[in-house]
């Protein structure tokens, strides 16, 4: 038997109780009360550290107990179980292997899970929302970081011609669009806009010279566009800076994420395998060898050492195995 | 005779009752068993558990505080939290596209949320005062959706015009509405506090801010800014020591007023709000340091981020007892008397809602 106070739920006055238990039924008896009823009857609040607890009738009264100990004697003696939510919560072992389990289970959605789930995303959104993204940011780069290209009209419309005849892996044509575009600050580079939309700078085109490889470079960033990785990219990066918001709780830069997400696309090796695959059987379904996307990537690798800038291949990690790996299909595109 | 029993009662009436010290009983270990479970069932149910999380987390600290020996209680059901965490997820997708994406349809969009808010904040604090109780009764909030819509629309166009000129005085109005409309059972509360004493309060605020910003001029953020855009006019690339230094007083400046102007003020708003405050006769003093609030504050931060978030229930614990023992209430009579209300049923939505768009009105 032990003290708790009983409240009628009508107003804040406060009864002092004694509670019993007498074989299936709780006794309730105090100064103008005294009552029993079935156990099965009162439902018992979980256990929240040492907050006091309620036992709670069905007319809306309850006992608010203080004594919890007491309490657990009491109810070890009816049907009453602790809930399993509440047994982990006071399990040490569990406790730590939530801490261990939590720490593993984010580090596995961020490496695989997003990924995963941001390539499905970009495959079902709508064009439409990849077409304004890329327009919106075209809008923002312009004028700022991009300046018109100085390459001599004739050379860009030659490899615009060349672009948009050559046959994708599929049959069909290129629909992506080709930009030619300058920037002092990123260098020598081409990067692909969620919509598809090639841009290339005049200094990647300085650096590799002969059109083949401009072309391997651009069936390289054509596998990005039909990857949609860069529609990936920004979701994933939206995901992240959404989880940061909500674990830190600053929502400020969520929307400025767009356009710089794009620019310094670090994409996956296994997202660049991807699109070197595809620009590999690009352009050996146009008479090319793979080997030229090779040669360009050894050009651009000679014009970046020594230089400060971060261009093409900063955002394109381990370029001697990506070279090997398609020197070794150029091999057998010669042989076949 | 007469005059005998006339002093006696004047004495009776004045005599204060014993004030009554809020006190708040959690500890960090005990709370942390509760954190870490709720975190990994909401990972593993990919955010559906949060709902009954949320719960939890407050009935930890609603029934860890207590008041004349009786402990406070919170009554809402997960499932309405879910729900209204789902329409809170799809407001905040559309919100975000939407800005993001400038079509004919973003104007569209934030009209409507610009409609529908009022009604929902009014909401939150329906739901939430609603599912708070002491001693078996609830809280209730009973403002009308149209003071709503004056208080939140037309003052924060207001607000808006005179370029924050009004703010303070949006604030007292917000205030007013609220504890102006919220019951204890049956027995009303009453906000008391003027705009004019707000006003001191944000222009303290301003002077701070104005200093501070001279401070951070002088520490060398300018210079560096100043390197920094030269480098790209001049087409190169910039110096990323001189960036990082930028950035690093940028967040520094940040987190430091964080720790240091954004206490003091809320102690001494909220000491101004509660002061102000009265439920039916019974007044509430509040006394909250901006002092120890700001000691709080920086070792909770430097903590969490040391131990990567571990502390996080620690640091809960700490600033929950703090700001609960700073609170009195000066019973005007006996506490026993406070009478219920008829049950209602309240949705939610508007109290998620309003999480969701980070909009603090927990004051």
């Amino acid at each position: 038997m032990f003290q708790a106070n009983y409240f009628d739920g009508r107003s804040t006055r406060v009864r002092v109780v004694n509670l019993s238990v007498a074989g299936d039924d709780l006794i309730i008896a105090g100064e103008d009360i005294d009552f029993r009823i079935p156990f099965t009857d009162v439902m018992v609040d979980e256990r929240l550290g040492r907050a006091p607890r309620r036992l709670r009738l069905k007319d809306g009264t309850f006992c608010e107990v203080r004594d919890l100990d007491a309490l657990d004697t009491l109810l070890s003696s009816t049907a009453h179980r602790d809930g399993w939510v509440d047994r982990m919560q006071r399990h040490l072992q569990f406790v730590l292997f939530s801490i261990v389990a939590c720490v593993a289970l984010v580090v596995m959605a961020y490496k695989w899970g997003l990924p995963w789930a941001a390539a499905k995303g970009a495959h079902t959104l709508p064009p439409a929302i990849g077409r304004t993204l890329s327009v919106q940011t075209l809008k923002l780069l312009d004028g700022k970081i991009l300046v018109p290209s100085g390459i001599p009209e004739e050379r860009r419309q030659a490899l615009s011609a060349k672009f948009h005849a050559l046959r994708l892996p599929d049959g069909g044509t290129p629909h992506s669009e080709l930009l030619f575009r300058s920037s002092p600050q990123l260098g020598a580079n081409a990067f692909t806009l969620p919509d598809g939309t090639i841009i290339v700078l005049d200094d990647l085109l300085t650096a590799i010279g002969d059109d083949p490889q401009a072309l391997a470079v651009f069936a390289h960033e054509l596998g990005h566009a039909h990857g949609r990785h860069g529609l990936q990219l920004l979701l994933q990066s939206s995901a992240v800076a959404a989880f940061w918001t909500l674990y830190i709780g600053d929502i400020s830069n969520l929307l400025a994420a767009a356009p710089a997400a794009i620019v310094q696309a670090r994409y996956s090796q296994d997202l660049e395998r991807q699109a070197d695959d595809y620009g590999a059987a690009l352009l050996m379904q146009n008479g090319m060898s793979p080997a030229l996307l090779a040669d360009a990537l050894e050009r651009l690798a000679e014009s970046h050492s020594g230089s400060s800038k971060g261009g093409y291949l900063s955002s394109h990690p381990s370029t001697d195995d990506r070279m090997r790996r398609l020197r070794q299909l150029g091999v057998s595109f010669k042989n076949k | 005779m007469d005059n005998v029993s006339e002093s006696e009662s004047r004495s009776h009436a004045s005599s204060p009752r014993a004030p009554e010290q809020l006190h708040f009983t959690g500890n960090g270990a005990e709370y942390f068993g509760i954190w870490i479970v709720n975190l990994l069932l909401t990972i593993v149910t990919l955010g559906i558990y949060s709902a009954w999380a949320k719960v939890r987390r407050l009935q930890y600290f609603y029934r860890h505080t207590e008041m004349a020996g009786s402990s406070f209680d919170f009554h809402g059901s997960p499932s309405r939290i879910l729900v209204g965490r789902v329409i809170a997820l799809a407001m905040l997708i559309a919100y975000n596209y939407s800005v993001r994406l400038r079509s004919p349809l973003t104007i569209v969009i934030l009209v409507a949320i610009a409609v529908v808010m009022p009604w929902l904040l009014r909401n939150s604090f329906r739901f939430r005062l609603y599912n708070t109780s002491w001693r078996g009764t609830r809280f209730h909030f009973r403002g009308t959706v149209a003071r709503a819509y004056r208080v939140f629309l037309l003052n924060g166009f207001l607000t808006l015009i005179t370029l924050y000129v009004m703010a303070p005085f949006m604030h007292q109005r917000l205030k007013a509405y609220q504890h102006d409309n919220s019951w204890f059972g049956r027995t009303q509360c009453s906000f008391h506090a003027r705009a004019g004493q707000f006003y001191v309060i944000y222009l303290l605020l301003l002077v701070t801010l104005v200093v501070f910003a001279i401070v951070i001029g002088f520490s060398g953020i300018g210079g560096a800014f100043a390197a920094l855009s030269q480098a790209q006019r001049q087409g190169g690339h910039p110096n990323p020591l001189a960036a990082f230094r930028a950035l690093a007083i940028l967040y520094g400046a940040l987190i430091l007023m964080g720790i240091s102007i954004g206490p003091v003020f809320h102690a001494l708003i909220t000491n101004l709000i509660w002061n102000n405050t009265r439920v039916g006769e019974h007044r509430i003093e509040c006394n909250m340091s901006p002092r120890v609030l700001i000691w709080i504050t920086a070792s909770n931060f430097v903590l969490v981020v040391l131990t990567l978030g571990l502390f996080i229930p620690w640091a809960m614990v700490r600033l929950a007892r703090f700001q609960m023992e700073s609170v009195r209430l000066l019973p005007a009579g006996d506490l026993q008397e406070f009478v219920a209300a008829e049950p209602e049923t309240i949705g939610a939505v508007g109290e998620e809602a309003a999480t969701a768009f980070d909009f603090d009105i927990s004051l």
